[in-house]
């Protein structure tokens, strides 16, 4: 964890958007690989690496399923992924808070 | 105390809080609106509909001294504002869930099933009519609330059931609206309802926007 707070693993723009995308499902639900991709117009090579990350942070999970279509890859926030998210958010809404305060000051 | 509030990130590069927050807002806000099935304008243009299928009925039966049935020339345009509904939600919705697996994905066959329900109601209908039941019930209050008492109550099970509890609590709140609907006679039953679901669905759309922007 970095001295304010923020964790390090999320805070990052793109992993932090990933986390922020697939915390809008509910808990339980998962969103294909395709799809986030799309969403967060990210390459497939670039995702890939910070799912990865997030995956080995225990953040994420996913899944490959085979159907007739093909291979199928669905990512999903897990509850220690939805903690850090919740912390990381509580973490900024302090700092910000603090620097609002600062800004105060005379 | 001179804080240092930039924070290095990935490969070094400054990550300032500020545009954290703003790119989680932003990211939290966009996210949530693609994946919503059914979007505020489109439940607010379901509102308008429900108003105004639901008060040209009303206008057509109000003056019946006694009560007949709505005119008839209103089916076929109630028909067709049907299937417009269904399939403006079909699209919407499965659209916005592609790519979703888990209780909020849309299911086409879940709505097949309440439009299903809806016809069947209203199959009903004709065998109350052949068995002499009066025109009050036959063409007033039973077409006006029994397909939102039904129809909502299974849908309501059925979110609550997936742990949709917005959704359940709207189909819900429909069947209440039908069920009250039959306290004002057969021809204000369908004021009731059209109000009623207006105000419902209004306030649904409300909700729905203000959870996309928090």
């Amino acid at each position: 964890m970095a001295d304010d707070g923020l964790d390090p693993l999320i805070h990052v723009p793109t992993r932090l958007r990933i986390v922020a995308t697939l915390a809008a499902l509910p808990d339980g639900d998962a969103l294909s690989f395709t799809r986030l991709q799309e969403m967060l117009e990210l390459t497939p090579g670039n995702l890939i690496v910070q799912l990865r990350k997030l995956e080995d942070a225990g953040y994420l999970s996913s899944e490959k399923t085979r159907s007739e279509s093909g291979q199928k890859t669905t990512v999903a926030l897990t509850s220690q992924g939805r903690k850090a998210l919740s912390e990381y958010t509580k973490a900024l809404r302090n700092l910000l808070g603090g620097l609002q305060t600062e800004a105060q000051q005379p | 105390m001179n804080a240092t509030y930039n924070t290095t990130g990935n490969n070094g590069n400054d990550f300032d809080p500020q545009q954290a927050a703003a790119l989680l807002n932003q990211t939290t806000q966009q996210a949530k609106s693609q994946l919503e099935p059914f979007p505020p304008w489109l439940v607010a243009i379901r509102a308008f509909l429900a108003l105004i299928g639901y008060g040209a009925i009303w206008l057509s039966v109000r003056g019946q001294h006694p009560y007949l049935h709505p005119t008839a020339a209103l089916i076929p345009v109630g028909i067709g504002v049907g299937i417009v509904n269904v399939i403006a939600v079909t699209v919407v919705a499965q659209r916005a869930t592609t790519g979703v697996v888990g209780r909020s994905r849309f299911r086409p066959v879940e709505l097949a099933v309440a439009v299903a329900v809806w016809f069947g109601v209203f199959a009903v209908m004709a065998a109350m009519a052949a068995a002499g039941v009066s025109n009050g019930i036959v063409y007033g209050l039973y077409p006006a609330a029994a397909p939102l008492i039904v129809a909502g109550l299974g849908w309501a099970a059925l979110k609550a059931y997936q742990r949709n509890w917005r959704q359940a609590g709207t189909s819900a709140a429909a069947a209440v609206v039908g069920a009250l609907s039959l306290l004002a006679g057969p021809r204000g039953c369908w004021l009731v309802c059209a109000i009623g679901l207006f105000v419902l669905m209004l306030a649904s759309a409300a909700v729905i926007a203000r959870r996309q922007r928090g």
